[in-house]
């Protein structure tokens, strides 16, 4: 049997797991949502104008330092290290107390010093766990900060087929974007684990407020190896996303399978992902692992990670989503799946809470998980774009739970309530909307509908009960949705008999 | 040299109007253009530059001398380097001046900004007269391993002499010039002061972090110091004044008060309590060499100081290697940037980007250069690093501790700058790089421990200056410039009473 391979600066702490049929490890870059640069005063991101009016320019964010000129020194931003902290704490990991960079030595044409600006030593975070919905916990080997290298941009359009392009530009404006990079253990069996960790992970992020998601990006590596080929290993490269780090792995999974199943003997290679073509590519094999050749960056001070600034990034440390879910189920009753649902949005987690408080927790539960997100889902908005506010979502509530209106007015007035927000309690008085609890005023509109449509009728008395369907919504459309579905239905049956 | 005037004597001559900004530069400008085709000093004077500098003093001085304007004479008053000639060591770089740091692979790069030390220096009303010539990015210590197509400078007392590295041309043109002139010079493992020795000038190397190293073209980040040459010990503190303190835009620059550095120049030094280190003065080191600096501090003796013979272990034994393993390291990651990609000289494309920038630097760097790139790579290289590079940090920390020891009892250690007096190139042509290396066997100490430290003439041996070193713990200049000073007073730079 081949060598195993451990992997690349990962500490095997499950050896046992080299028994799973697959094993994949994930190395992850976020890109932190500072302002400025990790060591310099260049903006992360171009002004909110400047994106509206297409002028994002290519190199127009640089300056000497994120440029490596000769003779620039790179300065520290305190802010990314607060931003790190939030992150290794909330993923659970052991802090050191001081940060210190080195250098990672390496000729690309994206890094202008041909060196990367790098933590190695001692990372900032190391020894943390994740844990997904299943309630396995993936370790954390390292969480630590780096520099994002300048971005290539190949004009003959993707990597897959940059070989044959002539030229390639370099756009400066990444150069000096502060990153973290999160390293998991080798202990994720499959793809779909892989993806709920980069969705889990996703959803930290939010509730720390240091990522970006609109304008930031989030990549993954992974290492993966089959038992059948003695886990060699091939490294996937950059793959934005968390759906496609599951449709990437599942793809290298099934490669792997074949090759070796059709006797072919797999080597350590680096390969990329063609999200278009659905397919992984090598980029090159390894022989041996790089030798980065190490040091310290001796141009930054090693900077102390006191006790006073973590407990005061403790302090700053917003209630998770685990907790969160754990709240709902717990103190409320609601289900584990509807409390994961609102949980996975900051803001609609704190909607429902403030919610919640002046209503029944199941009802906002239901109204919010199901038909807020739904609403918001077909309307394409976000969550950050969210204009609905609390007391909105309590007056609307407060009118079903009171019966005042019914749940299909109910819907509607949610469908305009996230477009222009008003006060449902005055729309509906003004409007009339209130629910028609008088009988004989929905029997005398079930009347109308029957003497308009009697070739329904007909059908509907040869047995289709179809046809009963139609009348109903007939009646619904003419009440404006005022008669609750149930009534109308055992009416229309009553007149129909 | 001796009709030079002193910084401070030329800066009130110019302010009565004595003496005119525009004539004085222009007559310094032409000495160096006269110099440089024999004595090589400078890569580029900067004539332009320096004309604009100084026609902008003389409006200045002009129009508040004509009216007579108290606040605006003043202001000129408190500018410390007010119309004085500035030699630029040429791996700091001069906004808009060619700054290559000596090496051919940055020939035409003109630097887009200015390092501190050189707004620092014109913001005090220094005239920037040229870059003068270093070995490429500092590798050396003869000034002779300059880069493809540079010239070798020359001794100011003998022509076949060396003048010194890496800052040569400086330390050289300091000594050669008639007129007022102090030069930046910078220091990874000597090459302020051993040069300053060797041209029989006062070279004052400081504190590690007390000068910004901003706008410096790294060598070795944690070793890398930005400091003064002149022709007296006062001058030098007039410059390092000018240039010292907190940059916000160099994290490893200490947020310690400036003192009066001016203010040491002349005063008693008696109770200062010196540690000669006694084995500096044994074997290897020239016996001629050795008399001259015994009567150096043998006349600070008498003026009050008092000595003692003291043991250095690390420095001396560990010092060379130490220091070769880390400055080799942190220069290999330095000059990957010179690739012909942003930085370094541009070729024709050939090839994958691999074989591009190994033909750039294969054609443009000099041999001392791939020479320590490749020791400094092989330092780092995992399976050697701990071995090498992670044991000379360790050896740094005890070299530290050693140092910090002695100055529990003393104020300053005294050594010769150098164990001999200015090679002969022919003599230079003969030695193995690790002979080469050896001439730092003084001066790498106080380096490694980012001490500051000062070389002051103690006379000559036939016709060839000595040069005195004094290590004082760190941000003590102001010491060194105390005992600078009263070894000039018998020992004067370049005239020793001794002689």
């Amino acid at each position: 049997m081949a060598k195993i391979v451990p992997m690349a600066k990962t500490v095997n702490t499950a050896t046992e797991i080299f028994t799973s049929d697959v094993v994949i490890g994930l190395e992850i870059h976020v890109q932190l949502d500072t302002e400025s640069k990790l060591f310099c005063g260049c903006a992360t991101q171009p002004t909110k104008k400047q994106r509206e009016q297409g002028q994002d320019v290519p190199n127009s964010r640089t300056c000497e330092v994120c440029l490596g000129m000769p003779g620039s020194k790179p300065v520290f931003n305190e802010k990314v290290l607060q931003y790190a902290l939030k992150l290794c704490l909330a993923l659970n990991c052991a802090i050191a107390p001081e940060l210190i960079f080195s250098r990672k030595s390496y000729f690309y044409p994206d890094l202008a010093k041909n060196y990367q600006i790098t933590q190695y030593e001692k990372p900032l975070g190391s020894n943390g766990f994740l844990t997904l919905p299943t309630g396995k916990k993936v370790g954390i080997t390292r969480v630590h900060i780096e520099e994002d290298p300048a971005s290539l941009v190949h004009p003959g359009g993707n990597l897959a087929n940059a070989s044959s392009a002539s030229s390639v530009l370099i756009d400066y404006n990444r150069s000096g974007i502060p990153l973290c990079e999160i390293v998991t253990t080798p202990t994720i069996t499959n793809p779909e684990e892989a993806r709920a960790f980069m969705n889990k992970l996703i959803i930290i992020l939010h509730y720390l407020g240091i990522f970006d998601e609109k304008n930031s990006v989030i990549k993954a590596d992974a290492n993966i190896s089959i038992k059948k080929s003695g886990y060699i290993r091939s490294e996937v490269k950059n793959v934005t996303g968390f759906k496609e780090i599951e449709r990437a792995l599942f793809y290298e999974v099934g490669r792997q399978q074949k090759a070796v199943d059709s006797g072919e003997r797999l080597v350590l290679d680096t390969r990329g992902w063609d999200p278009n073509k659905g397919l992984t590519f090598r980029m090159r094999t390894k022989e041996t692992e790089a030798d980065y050749g190490y040091i310290l960056d001796t141009d930054l001070v090693a900077i102390d990670v006191t006790q006073d600034l973590l407990t005061q990034i403790k302090h700053e440390m917003p209630e998770l989503a685990d907790a969160k879910i754990a709240k709902y189920t717990d103190q409320h009753g609601i289900s584990k799946l509807d409390a994961e649902v609102l949980a996975q949005e900051k803001k609609l987690a704190e909607l429902f809470e403030k919610v919640s408080k002046k209503v029944d927790p199941l009802l906002a539960a239901k109204w919010l998980r199901r038909e807020l997100v739904r609403v918001m889902n077909y309307n394409k908005q976000t969550f950050d774009d969210l204009l609905i506010d609390e007391t909105h979502m309590i007056e609307l509530l407060d009118l079903i739970e009171k019966k005042v209106i019914t749940e299909h007015v109910a819907q509607r007035l949610l469908e305009q309530l996230i477009v222009k927000p008003f006060s449902p309690k005055a729309y509906v008085q003004k409007q009339g909307l209130g629910a028609l609890s008088d009988n004989k005023q929905i029997e005398k509109i079930c009347k109308e509908v029957i003497a308009e449509n009697p070739s329904v009728v007909q059908d509907y008395k040869k047995g289709n009960e179809k046809s009963l369907h139609f009348l109903i919504g007939q009646v619904m459309r003419k009440t404006q949705g005022k008669a609750t579905p149930k009534e109308v239905n055992e009416i229309m049956k009553k007149l129909l008999k | 040299m001796a009709d030079a005037l002193s910084i401070i004597a030329l800066k009130q001559k110019l302010l009565t109007g004595e003496l005119d900004v525009v004539e004085h530069t222009e007559m310094i400008l032409q000495e160096a253009e006269k110099l440089n085709p024999s004595y090589h000093y400078f890569n580029v004077i900067s004539s332009n530059l320096a004309r604009v500098q100084a026609q902008e003093l003389r409006r200045e001085i002009q129009t508040a001398l004509k009216l007579k304007d108290k606040k605006k004479l003043q202001v000129l008053q408190q500018k410390k380097l007010l119309g004085i000639p500035i030699s630029v060591k040429d791996a700091i770089c001069v906004k808009g001046v060619e700054s290559t740091a000596g090496s051919r692979i940055l020939k035409g790069y003109l630097p887009p900004f200015n390092a501190t030390v050189i707004s620092r220096s014109v913001n005090e009303g220094g005239i920037i007269i040229g870059k003068t010539s270093q070995d490429e990015f500092g590798f050396g210590g003869f000034n002779v391993n300059v880069g493809l197509g540079y010239q070798v400078p020359k001794n100011p007392f003998d022509k076949n002499r060396t003048t010194g590295g890496s800052s040569g041309g400086g330390s050289g043109f300091t000594q050669l010039t008639k007129y007022t002139h102090v030069s930046l010079t910078e220091s990874t493992g000597g090459s302020i002061v051993e040069p300053a020795a060797f041209c029989g000038v006062v070279g004052l190397c400081p504190t590690y972090g007390r000068v910004s190293r901003y706008g410096l073209m790294d060598f070795a980040n944690s070793l890398d110091k930005i400091g003064a040459t002149g022709k007296t010990t006062a001058d030098v503190a007039v410059l390092l004044q000018s240039i010292a303190g907190f940059d916000q835009k160099n994290a490893t620059t200490a947020d310690v008060p400036v003192e009066d550095y001016s203010s040491f120049v002349g005063k008693p030094i008696k109770g200062l309590k010196i540690g000669v280190v006694s084995v500096a003065f044994g074997d290897g080191t020239d016996s001629f060499v050795a008399e001259r600096v015994w009567k150096g501090i043998k006349s600070l003796e008498s003026q009050g100081a008092s000595y003692e013979e003291v043991n250095l272990d690390l420095p001396i034994t560990m010092g060379v290697p130490t220091y070769y393993l880390i400055a080799t390291s942190e220069a290999s990651t330095n000059l990957a940037k010179y690739c012909g990609l942003r930085y370094g000289k541009h070729e024709p494309l050939e090839g994958s980007f691999n074989e591009y920038f190994t033909q750039v630097r294969s054609k443009n760097l000099g041999e001392e250069a791939k020479r320590r790139i490749m020791l400094g790579t092989f330092a780092r290289m995992a399976g050697y690093r701990d071995a090498c590079y992670l044991q000379a940090l360790k050896v740094r920390t005890k070299m530290i501790e050693e140092y910090k020891k002695l100055f529990t009892k003393y104020d300053v250690l005294m050594t010769p700058t150098a164990p001999i007096v200015a090679p002969k190139f022919d003599e230079i042509a003969k030695l193995t790089p690790l002979q080469h290396y050896m001439i730092d066997i003084f001066t790498v100490g106080p380096n490694i421990a980012g001490l500051p430290h000062i070389s002051v003439p103690v006379g000559k041996q036939n016709g060839m200056p000595v040069g005195a070193l004094a290590i004082a713990d760190h941000f003590k200049e102001s010491t060194l410039i105390k005992l600078g000073g009263a070894l000039e007073k018998t020992c004067g730079a370049g005239q020793c009473a001794c002689d």
